[in-house]
């Protein structure tokens, strides 16, 4: 068998891997399945953690599995693994049947100076992660595409094909950003082969990095070789294999192996250096202004302080999320607890939380809520974005009885769009579907004289702050339905000290009544 | 860096080219790496299988906590005063007309009237458990109705209500174990009903210093209670419930001892622990005699009953007084005895018993109804020598 | 232009180059674009609205539920309480003192069970329809016979979540039962003449086959409406925004007679939610009482219910007195042909 037989087998399967990971998060079929395995593999998501908070939390050990074969074979993985790289290639191929004769492909895929640019982003992501800001989720490939997914085309086919994904049609906001940007970024294979992974991809970057110390890489045999050119046909990497292969940047796809007629190249052991050309090419001023990039990303977005006091009221987290400045060096953008949450309560934020927060996942109560006896976000957040959280730890039950709930926010009245507040009419509906017991919504029985001069009886509703866990079924089912009466904000959070509400002694937000009458 | 140019060009049409040399080595490494790929595929297929089921759904061992009703915690509040702030003309008329009426927050259920405040249910979660029907309630107007002619006694040792219900054992119909909780207003109280029901045979319980177990009952004080499990026929299982029932019970109900430090008082050499009782007034059917605890005594040979009461000085040499003019009476002999270590003693001979009593300070006690006279008066000369710990 | 005699006799035989057309073509081109035209015009009309409307008012027809409810017997139980401490046996006995499911199921029936899945809790919590009840009941139906049982509800949580963490899913796995979620798909209008209820968004998809329902409730205190027995059941089959009934929820439980008339009811009180219903939330909140009442008669079931097993005044119980005011059951069960037994 051919080893070219096999990258494509290996394309294939590890294709159909992601998309049965992405299909299958999903509380019905999720069972045990690894669906964040390609983001634990993902090397860039591990270093990067690992810079921010000084740990390598929990799967992203996995990462080394990548990490060893890169260090001995090069960029395997960008040909053979990575799912967003494979739709590349396929994409690029099914356009490039329009390139008509060998000439036009042998020239689109000669190395250009343009290809140095993923350093320059490289750079400016690592910079803001030593300065403790997380970003390579923008660009990482498999955070972007696990994020399309989410976001953008699995709620496409929903709506094509409905109930195909999920139960209900889910909604996400700016969704169409996140679409037309793959389509953008998939559509300028047409111009560029391989556009993304040559003049973008961080991780490629990283990998290509790595590729430096390679043991085996392509090999050309000068004697062997007429000069043809023909090994440029089909090179994924454009990596001149047929001078000096650039080491960083071929995807060992073995394609110029299959091309060369004169048999001249191989996969060879520890070639001679002077037929490569070993390290990337990052021109100084370009890594310069790399690290500039990255700085003032950093510094411009934390000064904006949307992170500090002058958090947004709707920034509100997901349960088991870390505090807020430890969640911008942890989150990736991925979108997984997106993907899978059963509500559709989670969505990608765009400005609320600052621009190092844009992509990152906030609740929505409109659209859902967060469910009282779930945690599935945390089960396939890879970095600890989201803690891996037990349902006891949530709800504050078994061995956490003492701690207390995890508290999202607090819910607060708006009394003048409440109906029995303010007009006349029986409701008390967030008071039925507050999950806690006791609930943290109780009402009060008023008598008052209607305007037409009958009296009636109303339950008028508040709200226990010391019971709130801030889910939002409250707002969800709220009859006012566009601005409900009842909101949570992310005030009284328990994930953060600051953020508190009520004084507990500072120790836990359990409720100080509540303990002494358990018991 | 400039790349020159091809120096053969293609010439455009050809057919493509197609290797056919394969290496042997490079067909097995492609096999291996396919296997590989079967080997990852099979290797997600069976992670998905094995999953902890806690991921997805609580876990129902976690609910425990929650067996516990929470107070204060009313769902609907009503009455005259539910809601502060209201201004409005209607809710001033009511509160002005019902002048307050009600406003007794309801139990958590929002719905139903409010309830005379009963206090907690008897809540016992154990495998092998379930409870029969609800707990029951009594005060002291209606305690007779459960436990009749027994009543008076618990009556005056100020019986404030009982909590009691009943557990069926699962898998054995018939069987079940009764669970009653008498809580008195004090613990030197609910130890005196307790010591006074109490059974000189049982069996000392190792889990309640003040407790034993008898036929097929488990008995015992704790702070203010008097806890009495009781199994309905003598099953191993049944006792085996009852037993931990009755565990259960004395590791949550706080404990107190307030009031019971006179018991210490008693010495330890010879006493019977199961002879301890406190008895509140009227002791040996002297006004002057409360809060007395009295036990027996092993002594040379002999049972010995003692007793001791503790209060202000003033009133214990009154009480000694009494006493004493009391065992004169009715043909008594009274000797006066030489003072041991700062307590007056005299003793006296009434109806064929002899008793011994001393005054120290405000303890007053003394051996009574000994059959030997000189014995009992080396008992109280010991005890006031402190050569009975 | 003169004409040219040659040239207009090459005209009529078709040649182009003269500048004329034959008659074959000039039919044909005239015909296609006649056909447009034609086509166009008719489209137009066929199409056309000559009258506005206002949105949000037009009369909306939806459709009706027919009665799954069999032929009342003057013999047979209509009512029957069962006490006892195994979920399957109590359920089994009380079914036997209604004369046994194959008085309501024949060979062939479609069945639909409405089991009440409102919230992803476990079943300890008793906010939901115990997974062993539901079992019982779908055992027994497939003892009758029944060609197939669908189980479905429209919960106020995810319905993923719920049928999974209240344990209904894996009764539906192991007894090989349909379980259908509330996809958008399967819900159309229903119009009914109700006090308050008119017009509403159904969950249609388990009943276009169905030609038996039973519905299987749990017993539950509830906040609004004092308790959520057998008739505030089929609030789990009403979609949209029901966030608004809580305006007249009396009177919309009352209509939920009218709307569904079920082959049978099963009120499942072994434990009862006695309070902050209808979440719960504590074991504390959870009675014990051991009980399984059947009937065909859902106010009289819900009237014993709420006395019995909740262990409160009727008369608070608006919504029964309603439904009874308007000839949709009796609250008197004892009046009617009932049977206590122990299982």
């Amino acid at each position: 068998m051919k080893t070219r037989t096999v990258r494509r087998l290996a394309q294939v399967f590890f294709f159909s891997l992601f998309l049965f990971f992405v299909f299958v998060t999903d509380l019905r079929y999720l069972k045990g399945y690894p669906v964040s395995l390609f983001l634990e593999l993902d090397p860039l998501v591990s270093f990067a953690t690992a810079i921010t908070t000084h740990t390598v939390y929990m799967g992203l050990l996995w990462s080394l599995l990548l990490i060893i074969p890169t260090l001995l074979f090069g960029r395997i993985f960008c040909n053979w693994i990575c799912p967003y790289g494979i739709l590349h290639h396929f994409i690029g191929w099914l356009m490039g049947k329009r390139r008509a004769g060998e000439r036009e492909r042998i020239e689109a895929n000669r190395y250009k100076k343009l290809y140095s640019l993923k350093y320059v982003i490289l750079i400016a992501m690592i910079v803001a992660a030593l300065c403790h800001s997380l970003q390579i989720g923008w660009l990482d490939p498999i955070c972007l595409f696990h994020r399309s997914m989410s976001v953008a085309i699995l709620p496409m086919l929903n709506l094509f094909f409905p109930s195909s994904i999920y139960v209900r049609q889910y909604f996400h906001v700016g969704a169409w950003v996140v679409g037309f940007m793959l389509l953008f970024l998939v559509g300028m294979n047409v111009v560029i082969p391989r556009f993304f992974c040559r003049v973008l991809c961080p991780l490629g970057a990283f990998l290509g990095t790595l590729s430096t110390a390679a043991l085996w890489r392509i090999d050309r045999d000068p004697h062997k070789c007429v000069d043809c050119d023909l090994c440029l046909k089909s090179c994924e990497g454009a990596s001149d294999p047929h001078t000096q292969l650039r080491k960083s940047e071929c995807f060992v796809c073995f394609n110029c192996i299959e091309d060369c007629p004169e048999d001249a190249i191989s996969f060879k052991f520890m070639p001679a250096l002077e037929r490569e050309i070993t390290a990337p090419v990052v021109p100084g001023r370009r890594a310069f202004l790399g690290t500039l990039l990255g700085l003032t990303f950093f510094a411009f977005g934390r000064a904006s302080g949307a992170s500090d006091r002058n958090y947004n009221k709707k920034v509100i987290r997901p349960p088991g999320s870390v505090e807020e400045k430890d969640f911008l060096e942890r989150c990736i953008k991925c979108d997984q607890c997106i993907r899978t949450c059963p509500t559709n309560v989670l969505q990608p934020a765009l400005m609320e939380s600052g621009l190092e927060g844009i992509w990152t996942p906030i609740l929505n109560m409109k659209l859902g809520y967060c469910e009282v006896n779930c945690t599935l976000c945390g089960q396939v957040c890879p970095t600890g974005a989201i803690q891996r959280i037990t349902i006891e730890e949530k709800t504050g039950l078994g061995p956490f009885v003492k701690e207390g709930p995890i508290r999202l926010g607090t819910a607060f009245f708006d009394h003048g769009r409440c109906l029995p507040w303010s007009m006349e009419t029986p409701c008390v509906v967030c008071e039925e579907v507050c999950p806690v017991s006791p609930k943290a919504i109780y009402s009060r029985e008023v008598s008052i004289i209607k305007r037409d001069g009958n009296p009636i009886t109303l339950r008028r509703p508040y709200v226990d702050p010391a019971l709130c866990i801030g889910c939002g079924i409250c707002e969800h089912e709220c009859p006012v339905t566009d601005e409900a009466a009842i909101r949570v904000t992310a005030v009284g959070e328990t994930r953060s000290r600051d953020r508190r509400l009520l004084m507990d002694g500072g120790i836990t937000s359990a409720p100080r009544s509540l303990e002494s009458k358990q018991r | 860096m400039a790349v020159p140019a091809a120096a053969n060009p293609p010439t455009g049409n050809r057919k493509t080219f197609r290797r056919t040399n394969v290496s042997s080595l490079e067909r097995v490494i492609s096999l291996a790496i396919v296997v590989l790929l079967v080997v990852i595929g099979a290797a997600i297929w069976f992670k998905g299988k094995c999953y902890n089921p806690d991921r997805f759904a609580l876990n129902v061992n976690a609910l425990k906590a929650t067996a516990v009703a929470v107070e204060g915690k009313s769902g609907t509040v009503r009455g005259a005063d539910a809601s502060p702030g209201e201004t409005t003309a209607a809710v001033n008329q009511q509160a002005a007309g019902e002048g307050g009426a009600g406003g007794e927050p309801a139990e958590g259920n929002a719905t139903a009237p409010a309830p005379a405040a009963k206090g907690e249910p008897l809540e016992i979660i154990f495998d092998g458990l379930k409870p029969m029907g609800d707990t029951e309630f009594y005060n002291s107007d209606n305690l007779f109705e459960k436990i009749d002619g027994r009543a008076p006694a618990y009556l005056n040792f100020n019986f404030q209500q009982l909590r009691c219900r009943s557990f069926s054992v699962t898998g054995a119909s018939g069987s079940f174990v009764d669970v009653y909780e008498y809580c008195f207003d004090t613990p030197v109280n609910a130890f005196g009903m307790f010591s006074l029901e109490r059974d000189p045979k049982g069996e000392p319980l190792v889990f309640a210093p003040d407790g034993y177990a008898s036929g097929m009952g488990f008995f015992f004080r704790q702070g203010p209670r008097y806890i009495q499990v009781m199994a309905s026929d003598q099953n191993a299982k049944t006792l085996d419930l009852a037993k931990a029932v009755a565990e259960d019970r004395a590791k949550n109900l706080p404990a107190d001892d307030a009031g019971l430090d006179a018991r210490r008082r008693l010495p330890a050499t010879g006493l019977d622990p199961a002879s301890v009782q406190f008895v509140q007034e009227n002791a040996q059917g002297q006004a002057f005699l409360k809060n007395v605890f009295q036990a027996k005594y092993d002594f040379d040979g002999q049972k010995l009953p003692f007793f001791l009461m503790v209060t202000t000085p003033a009133e214990a040499a009154a009480a000694w007084k009494s006493y004493q003019d009391f065992a004169g009476q009715f043909g008594g002999q009274v000797t006066a005895l030489p003072d041991v270590n700062g307590a007056k003693i005299f003793m006296s001979k009434n109806f064929g018993t002899w008793k011994v009593i001393y005054q120290r300070d405000g303890e007053i006690g003394g051996v009574v109804d000994a059959a030997d006279g000189d014995q009992a008066r080396a008992f109280v000369e010991k005890y006031l020598a402190g050569q009975m710990k | 232009m003169k004409s040219d005699p040659d040239a207009s006799k090459a005209g009529e035989s078709g040649d182009a180059a003269s500048g004329g057309i034959s008659r074959r073509e000039f039919f044909i081109r005239a015909g296609a674009t006649g056909a447009l035209l034609a086509g166009a015009a008719a489209g137009g009309y066929a199409l056309w609205q000559p009258k506005h409307f206002v949105p949000g008012f037009a009369p909306e027809k939806g459709l009706q539920l027919p009665s799954y409810a069999i032929a009342p017997s003057k013999i047979l139980p209509s009512l029957a309480i069962a006490h006892g401490t195994e979920h399957e046996a109590t359920v089994r006995a009380a079914l036997g003192a209604l004369g046994g499911m194959s008085r309501f199921i024949r060979k062939g029936d479609v069945v639909m069970i409405k089991p009440n899945v409102a919230f992803d809790t476990p079943p300890a919590l008793a906010a939901t329809t115990h997974p062993e009840t539901l079992r019982a009941v779908a055992r027994l139906v497939l003892e009758a016979g029944a060609a197939r049982v669908y189980v479905a509800d429209n919960p106020i949580n995810s319905p993923t979540g719920c049928f999974l963490k209240s344990g209904l899913r894996q009764v539906a796995d192991d007894l090989n039962l349909d379980l259908l979620y509330p996809e958008a798909s399967g819900f159309a209008p229903l119009q009914l003449d109700g006090e308050v209820l008119r017009n509403w968004t159904f969950f249609h998809e388990p009943f276009i086959k169905a030609t038996k329902v039973i519905g299987v409730a749990p017993c539950k205190d509830h906040n609004l409406c004092h308790a959520s027995m057998t008739m505030k059941n089929w609030y789990g089959l009403l979609g949209g925004r029901r966030s608004q009934f809580h305006q007249y929820i009396h009177s919309i439980v009352s209509d939920f007679a009218l709307m569904m008339k079920p082959t049978l009811v099963v009120l499942d009180g072994m434990n009862v939610l006695m309070k902050n219903g209808p979440t719960g939330g504590r074991l504390s909140d959870v009675k014990l009482m051991n009980t399984v009442v059947a009937g065909t008669d859902m106010v009289a079931v819900d009237s014993y219910g709420y006395t019995h097993l909740m262990e409160r005044d009727l008369a608070e119980l608006t919504y029964v007195h309603k439904a009874e005011a308007r000839g949709l059951g009796s609250t008197r069960w004892q009046d009617l042909i009932y049977k206590e037994v122990q299982a």
